[in-house]
């Protein structure tokens, strides 16, 4: 076994202990479990970042050579960006819903097969700049996944008057909202810039605009429901289980995108 | 005769409230009445711990007998013309310190686990110290049932989740809302139980409007609880601006309609509702819980949370009393070592003293000594006395740290009979029954009887 195949497994695993432990605070509310739960996100974050260092020095890849190196740099910031925000809005009880986000794009990365670098003519200034916003995007909207989540489940909960056992440990629908709407309101202007910068490349070099691939098509989608929930929070109101639907729905859009995109590399295509 | 920690008590558990009422004492009464029963003579120790649900006096004393005569003489002279005698119970020795740690710990409380009466044993244990009727014995129960109540919350369920409607509405409201500040609540109508529920949601900080028909009522109540009156013809116009409404009304049929309140909702937009219907029969349609960002609890959803909180409280109970039988033997382990102490430390001043008694015989014979060969005699004889006590202290010590409490004190008092000990503890009566308000110097003396005991451990090891 490799050392980076080692230190790979090492960080799954880290992953998956960390959303057990996340798991069984929420549904038993146990404090030693969540302390559990955050050490060992720590270590699987320092085993990723040692991950992608060794690829760059040993492989001579940097984080964004192909589909599947930004897929483990995505995971990476989906980690970090939890364990600070759960630090200052003091909602670890959500790592039950994003560890599992972190550990699967991560293992999604081990499928790794004979992708084909990007082209020298597709590489410009311009792609680390797309790589860049799209990924800081979409890990915005993977934590307002997370609280729009843990929103339903509160919500339902609180209508099924089933207020005692387990999921007691969820945040109130209040805090979840206004912290969903924060990230998404983070998400959203990135995320358009991603798609902006997206366009403006594909048009030059030749594209056409008008032609959508699959994996584009998702990523409209996305930008469509995330529009649709800050536009209706603004004109209308909007908040609660609509928007945390909608959030949900672009979230996963735009993790259908990188699965579009997913598939065309290994396509080849 | 040995002295021991001794509970008298009246509780909820069998004691009628017109009894219990009699009993109830403020601070300054406790003081007095402290003060008296201790000066009666009987009690060594005593605190007097009197709540709206149970009057319990705990004391030590070497005379049971007198000491039960003046304490229910205590209890009948306040209860009077009532006679309490049936409704007492008594508890000796660890069954008396197992009912505190209980007691401390919500285990005995009238609510499974409410939090209240740990406050309460403090004050009646502060309250006693500042009388000066507390000593090594009582000190130590308390401050070790008070560590055994913290136990008991941190490590059970035994005080986890609200059982009080108002406590249950006010987590509801935060499990919508979380911070309370600001939040505006909305009674409608009026009674004892909305009003506790309105009160704990603005001691958090909320805002609150009161709605009632008569208006004389409902400026009352808003002055009593810092909020502000409105007319029931505002109703609509409130509940559009509310965040938690509270409804109690004596009103036949719905004040808050399914109608009215696909109204209000239009008019709030997205903003979630909560409301608390306490009246029976109801006073919030139930199809309202329907509606959009609306939540609505009657008395039944509140009661079931409650019930099943409870239930977790119950099954948490079980945990909670091994926890206190754990205590409780380790507080008898401590019992056993404060008689063997002294009784070490008087065992080793026995043989001393004969030691050098012989020494000093043997002096005139041995003619003069140079300093060196003084020396070599004087370590001659401490070696003696090590030796010679060394295999019985180490099994006397063996002995009280094993096993049950109370085990080892045969052997204690075997050997204070065979060698005519005469050892005086907290945990035995003094020789001279007189009575003084506090043992206040038998912690010094213990601590002087460990540091003895301590220093002759050492020298045993040396030599």
């Amino acid at each position: 076994m490799g050392l980076l195949t080692l230190i790979f497994s090492l960080t799954g695993l880290a992953y998956a202990a960390s959303c057990g432990l996340f798991f069984v605070h929420l549904t038993r509310g146990k404090e030693s479990a969540v302390r559990g739960g955050t050490r060992l996100l720590a270590a699987a974050i320092a085993t990723h970042a040692a991950y992608l260092a060794g690829d760059f020095l040993l492989e001579n890849r940097d984080p964004t050579a192909d589909i599947y190196q930004v897929l483990v740099l995505l995971s990476l910031l989906i980690s970090v960006a939890f364990l600070l925000s759960m630090r200052r809005a003091r909602l670890s009880v959500l790592g039950a819903f994003i560890t599992p986000i972190a550990l699967v794009l991560f293992l999604s990365a081990g499928l790794r097969g004979s992708v084909p670098p990007v082209p020298e003519g597709v590489r410009s200034a311009l792609l680390p700049v797309h790589i860049a916003v799209n990924v800081l995007g979409i890990v915005a909207f993977a934590l307002a996944f997370a609280t729009a989540v843990a929103y339903v489940i509160q919500e339902k909960l609180l209508r099924s008057k089933q207020v005692v056992g387990t999921f007691q440990r969820l945040p109130s629908l209040d805090v979840l909202d206004s912290f969903g709407l924060k990230l998404v309101t983070i998400g959203f202007p990135l995320f358009t810039l991603g798609m902006v910068s997206g366009s403006f490349w594909a048009v030059k070099l030749g594209g056409d605009p008008t032609h959508l691939t699959t994996g584009q098509g998702f990523a409209v989608l996305a930008w469509v429901f995330f529009a649709g929930v800050l536009l209706s929070r603004a004109a209308a109101g909007w908040r609660g289980r609509r928007a945390a639907i909608g959030t949900m729905l672009g979230f996963l859009c735009s993790l259908a995108a990188l699965g579009g995109y997913l598939l065309r590399s290994a396509g080849g295509s | 005769m040995t002295r021991e920690i001794r509970v008298y008590g009246l509780s909820h558990h069998g004691t009628p409230v017109s009894v219990r009422e009699r009993l109830a004492s403020g601070e300054h009464r406790v003081i007095d009445d402290l003060g008296r029963l201790v000066d009666g003579g009987a009690l060594d120790e005593g605190v007097l711990l009197s709540t709206c649900n149970r009057v319990e006096v705990v004391a030590t004393t070497s005379d049971a007998r007198e000491a039960r005569r003046q304490v229910l003489g205590y209890f009948n002279q306040r209860a009077a013309p009532e006679r309490v005698e049936s409704y007492v119970y008594e508890y000796d020795g660890l069954e008396a310190v197992k009912h505190l740690f209980r007691v401390a710990s919500g285990l005995d409380s009238m609510v499974l686990g409410e939090p209240q009466i740990l406050g309460q044993v403090k004050e009646a244990y502060a309250t006693a110290t500042k009388v000066g009727s507390t000593g090594t014995l009582l000190s130590r129960c308390f401050d070790r049932s008070f560590k055994v109540a913290k136990r008991v919350r941190s490590e059970t369920g035994l005080a986890a989740g609200n059982v009080s409607i108002s406590s249950i509405a006010c987590e509801l409201a935060e499990k919508i809302f979380g911070d309370l500040v600001r939040r505006r609540v909305l009674l409608v109508g009026a009674g004892k139980m909305s009003e506790a529920a309105a009160r704990s949601l603005t001691a958090r900080g909320a805002e609150l409007t009161v709605v009632n028909r008569n208006p004389e009522r409902a400026r009352s109540l808003a002055e009593a609880c810092g909020g502000r009156p409105r007319p029931l013809e505002a109703l609509a116009t409130e509940l559009a601006e509310a965040d938690v409404v509270i409804s109690s009304t004596a009103k036949e049929g719905y004040v808050i309609t399914h109608e009215l309140m696909q109204g209000v909702v239009k008019m709030r937009k997205f903003r979630q509702l909560f409301l608390i219907d306490i009246a029976v029969p109801r006073d919030i349609d139930p199809r309202v819980d329907g509606l959009r960002n609306v939540f609505l609890y009657d008395m039944d959803d509140l009661k079931r949370v409650s019930h099943a909180n409870m239930s977790a409280r119950e099954r948490a109970a079980s945990d909670a009393e091994a926890i206190i039988g754990q205590e409780v033997a380790e507080y008898g382990k401590w019992l056993d070592s404060l008689e063997l102490t002294p009784t070490i430390v008087a065992l080793r001043n026995r043989v001393r003293e004969v030691v050098l008694r012989e020494k000093d015989k043997a002096l005139p014979r041995l003619g003069s000594l140079d300093a060196r060969q003084a020396k070599a005699l004087n370590g001659l004889c401490e070696s003696i006395v090590n030796q010679l006590l060394h295999a019985p202290l180490t099994r006397l010590k063996q002995d009280s740290s094993s096993g049950e409490p109370g085990d080892g004190m045969a052997l204690v008092e075997a050997v204070q009979e065979l060698f005519a000990l005469d050892v005086d503890t907290p945990g035995r009566a003094a020789p001279d029954p007189s009575k003084s308000r506090a043992a206040a110097g038998e912690r010094e003396s213990m601590a002087e009887a460990s540091s003895e005991l301590a220093t002759a451990e050492s020298r045993a090891r040396r030599s």
